[in-house]
């Protein structure tokens, strides 16, 4: 009966994977579209864009942090 | 090249390699391989700092004083455009958390030596005692009525809702630092029992990268919250 817990611990890191993957991908998107318009502006938009992934990238981690908890208890 | 079992088995033996290990008894309080590696980095902070305060001058004529300096205003932009000039008392507290972070994070390269945020006790002791020095410089600087006075803001139901998000604040701050630096572990570790050749070194430059960023975040954020305190929403 254990191996359906395995199956837990996969999903719950990949759904947190495929989240993340989306909204950074937008995040991404919108600041090229802002540097391609105003290259001036491109070291602001840049360091803008990596504290807003650090941000979004937390949200996988908590999940990542309980998958390895379930991993380890199994 | 290794055949599947081997694999297996190396992977069972390296999971105790990611606990920290003890090393010494101080009386009755244990200490561990986490522990030791958060001194070393301090020594390593205080050496540094010894080094580059030496010869202070009023006119920087070496690169030392410069690179400080430089390091002292980055931190000062970070707080100004928030705070103004009242901003400048707080410079020691946000720039000892981002230099001491920033250390921690790339131990790294020292070989033998792990980082200690990747044990959940730094990273949540960090967490907390940011957060209740901020909460009490909040208390010093609004009275104990204006702090209490900012939990109903900007209406008075959504009091729960402002306690509750301060309670989250220290979790969300360990568990992002936390998270980062011990998946990075994880990865590498696993990569070099896998692929020991080449292909570990983009993702050890990768993490290298993750954690000055992560340092930088948890500066950011510890910004954003003393705004909050000082000022209000």
């Amino acid at each position: 009966m254990e191996s359906i817990a395995y199956i837990g611990v996969g999903l719950a890191i990949g759904l947190a994977a495929l989240g993340s993957a989306l909204g950074q991908g937008r995040a991404t998107a919108g600041a090229m579209e802002g540097i391609a318009r105003q290259p001036e502006a491109s070291g602001e938009i840049r360091t803008t864009l990596l504290i807003a992934l650090a941000f979004m990238e937390a949200l996988t981690l908590f999940s990542f942090v309980i998958a390895i908890l379930m991993w380890t208890k199994i | 090249m290794r055949t599947m079992e081997e694999k297996a088995k190396a992977l069972s033996d390296i999971m105790h390699h990611m606990e920290p290990q003890h090393v010494f008894n101080l009386g009755p309080v244990s200490i561990d391989t986490t522990v030791v590696n958060q001194w070393i980095a301090m020594l390593i902070l205080f050496g540094l700092i010894y080094w580059i305060t030496r010869g202070l001058k009023s006119r920087p004529q070496g690169k030392k004083q410069v690179i400080a300096e430089f390091m002292v205003q980055f931190i000062q932009d970070l707080l100004e455009p928030a705070l103004g000039k009242k901003g400048r008392k707080y410079i020691p507290l946000v720039g000892t958390l981002f230099l001491f972070i920033l250390t921690m994070n790339l131990l790294w390269f020292i070989p033998g030596l792990m980082p200690p945020t990747t044990d959940l006790s730094t990273t949540f002791g960090l967490a907390i005692t940011t957060i209740i020095t901020i909460n009490l410089i909040g208390v010093i600087n609004n009275g104990l009525k204006g702090y209490l006075h900012h939990f109903a803001q900007p209406f008075a139901a959504l009091m729960p809702l402002n306690i509750v998000e301060e309670a989250v604040k220290p979790v969300s701050l360990s568990l992002r630092l936390f998270g980062n630096m011990f998946g990075e572990k994880v990865v590498v570790t696993i990569l070099f029992i896998l692929l020991p050749v080449l292909i570990p070194v983009p993702v050890m430059l990768l993490g290298v990268l993750m954690g000055v960023i992560q340092a930088f975040v948890f500066t950011l954020l510890t910004v954003t919250y003393l705004t909050t305190s000082i000022k209000g929403h």
